[in-house]
């Protein structure tokens, strides 16, 4: 179960890889463990600035984290005009490309469970959209698509999951 | 065990902000109140004093927010397993914590015995 330590950001990989490994180690596989470190995974790139920064030389990627952490070292993170603007963008043509996408998909599938979980997802959806573009819009695109891509595909599989059970019943 | 995060602030709060990593964190600085401690060391004591078992995504989640506040430092070591120890401030925090949960166990008692 080693390799979900890929998931955590390099820094943090860095930081405790090492020790995290020797712990993970002596624990027997199970389902709990595997949330437990995936939940880790996703915590440690939601809050970059709990790692302490340390004496080493700041460079590349770090950079990055520096500027968070210093964002965030006094009542949290704080965005810019900018930052913003462009969330606000991206946040207001995705709910249009939803809207547009589920008048479509009701008008050929109707009520099917699919349709009726994507407009359940979308206001989740869009806050997740925002929080991506406004606090992520700095960091790696994979840093990115691993947060946006598994909070999108999270939520619509859970309101498509609901959707079904509810038409079953 | 929830109980730990209702018991009521102090002038030193350090672990309220720390959200679903308080009770993890409260329970490290529990262990390392007896001496510096690895990873590994420190999810088996807790395990034998509170009867629950850290997986590695909660362990290092709580100490890494310890240890950016202070309360807990690393120490040197040749081995890839890096103890920890209590700072004074993670020190402070503890006696603080462990007060307040102490007066509302004694009120808790106290009500109890009188009902």
């Amino acid at each position: 179960m080693t390799w979900l330590l890929q998931l955590y950001p390099a820094r943090w990989r860095e930081r405790y890889g090492e020790e995290f490994r020797a712990v993970l180690a002596g624990q027997r596989a199970s389902l709990s463990l595997f949330f437990d470190v995936l939940g880790g995974a996703v915590d440690a790139h939601l809050h970059p600035q709990i790692l302490r920064s340390r004496a080493k030389p700041i460079k590349g990627d770090d950079r990055m984290t520096l500027a968070m952490l210093q964002r965030c070292a006094a009542g949290g993170a704080k965005l810019s005009s900018d930052d913003r603007r462009i969330a606000s963008r991206v946040t207001i043509f995705s709910a249009l490309a939803i809207a547009v996408l589920y008048m479509v998909l009701t008008k050929i599938y109707r009520e099917a469970p699919p349709v009726q979980a994507l407009i359940y997802a979308s206001a989740p959806a869009l806050s997740i959209v925002y929080a991506q573009t406004a606090y992520l819009r700095r960091r790696s695109w994979r840093t990115q698509a691993f947060i946006l891509g598994g909070g999108l595909s999270g939520m619509y599989l859970f309101m498509l999951a609901v959707c079904v059970i509810a038409k079953r019943l | 065990m929830r109980v730990i995060a209702m018991v009521p602030k102090t002038k030193d709060a350090e672990l309220d902000d720390f959200g679903r990593f308080s009770e993890p964190a409260l329970l490290i600085l529990v262990s390392l109140a007896e001496g510096p401690r690895h990873g590994y060391s420190i999810t088996e004591d807790i395990e034998a004093i509170a009867g629950v078992r850290l997986g590695p995504g909660t362990l290092y989640g709580a100490l890494a927010r310890l240890e950016s506040r202070g309360l807990i430092e690393p120490l040197k070591s040749e081995d890839r397993r890096n103890p920890y120890r209590l700072t004074a401030l993670g020190e402070r925090a503890l006696r603080s914590r462990l007060n307040s949960m102490m007066t509302v166990a004694r009120t808790g008692h106290r009500r109890l015995a009188s009902a």
